[in-house]
């Protein structure tokens, strides 16, 4: 069964990858424009679902954890498949 | 300076147990064409790099790689936690067992331990740069290979995802070849050593 948490961070994952291939691509091409714009799209989409995801779920950056209580050490952890 | 970010590259989840496809893919994480190996070689060999773009590449690849490390690892782990002791002798997984239990060791396939003669820094990131995309293909057969054992949709899918980022990143490195070759004399690019032998880049 596939739960509301990885439908989620399928969703992260996906627009993720896309701006880490294009930023990848700059290395090379560091003066493509199209490229750049289509990582401002993939950033506007990408915020509103960390947010939802780390207000769900807990922090995916140690960075965003709960100001008043630390829950970084939370299982699960990424390799345990949940 | 590196930030971990609590989520895999591409999510592992797999629910059958299966200790000897654990055994063929653990030589993903510290074999000959590893993803430890691979790490190692790109962000060792990027200090020496002379020119931006190749730092960058180098160093952003290198990166990566450590992701896809821990993909590996995630899928070794997930094939082996629930193991029993019927399955462990079933499937021939006891050479691993004995020294490592279900522990996850970067090792290959046939259990040699991990060790940095997989890897060279030349220097010279014409050498450099030609290791490296060998090391792609390599590692792409070496996940083709790997695919030939598997059955298990929830394997098949991060491994056909590791095995097509070997294949962008050849041609990512094909093209920083080719950029560090147009700042050369095209008459002998080899004359010279670009990391070293500073003078050799055009006017």
């Amino acid at each position: 069964m596939v739960t509301d948490r990885e439908i989620l961070i399928k969703k992260i994952s996906t627009y993720s990858f896309a701006i880490h291939e294009y930023r990848l691509y700059l290395d090379t091409h560091p003066k493509c424009e199209v490229t750049i714009k289509k990582i401002k799209e993939c950033e506007a989409k990408l915020k509103p679902l960390i947010e939802e995801y780390e207000e769900k779920y807990g922090p995916l950056k140690k960075q965003n954890d709960n100001p008043k209580k630390w829950t970084w050490v939370n299982d699960p952890w990424p390799w345990e498949g949940v | 300076m590196f930030v971990y970010e609590k989520r895999l590259q591409y999510p592992v989840k797999i629910k059958q147990t299966n200790p000897k496809l654990a055994q063929i893919i653990i030589t993903q994480y510290g074999g000959p064409d590893g993803e430890l190996g691979a790490s190692l070689r790109y962000l060792s060999q990027r200090f020496s790099m002379p020119v931006p773009e190749l730092k960058a590449t180098l160093n952003d690849i290198g990166t990566e790689e450590l992701g896809h490390l821990e993909m590996i690892g995630a899928i070794v782990y997930q094939l082996t936690k629930n193991l029993n002791e019927e399955q462990l002798k079933a499937a021939g997984f006891d050479a691993y067992f004995v020294d490592h239990t279900t522990g996850v060791y970067p090792s290959s396939a046939a259990g040699v331990p991990f060790t940095a003669a997989y890897i060279q820094v030349k220097g010279d990131p014409i050498t450099d740069l030609h290791e490296d995309m060998a090391a792609e293909q390599k590692a792409r057969t070496t996940y083709d290979n790997i695919l030939r054992y598997c059955d298990d949709p929830d394997v098949i899918d991060p491994i056909r995802f590791l095995r097509e980022r070997e294949v962008v990143h050849y041609q990512r490195f094909g093209e920083t070849l080719r950029i560090l070759t147009d700042k050369l004399d095209s008459k002998n690019f080899y004359a010279f050593n670009p990391s070293f032998d500073k003078k050799c880049f055009k006017k």
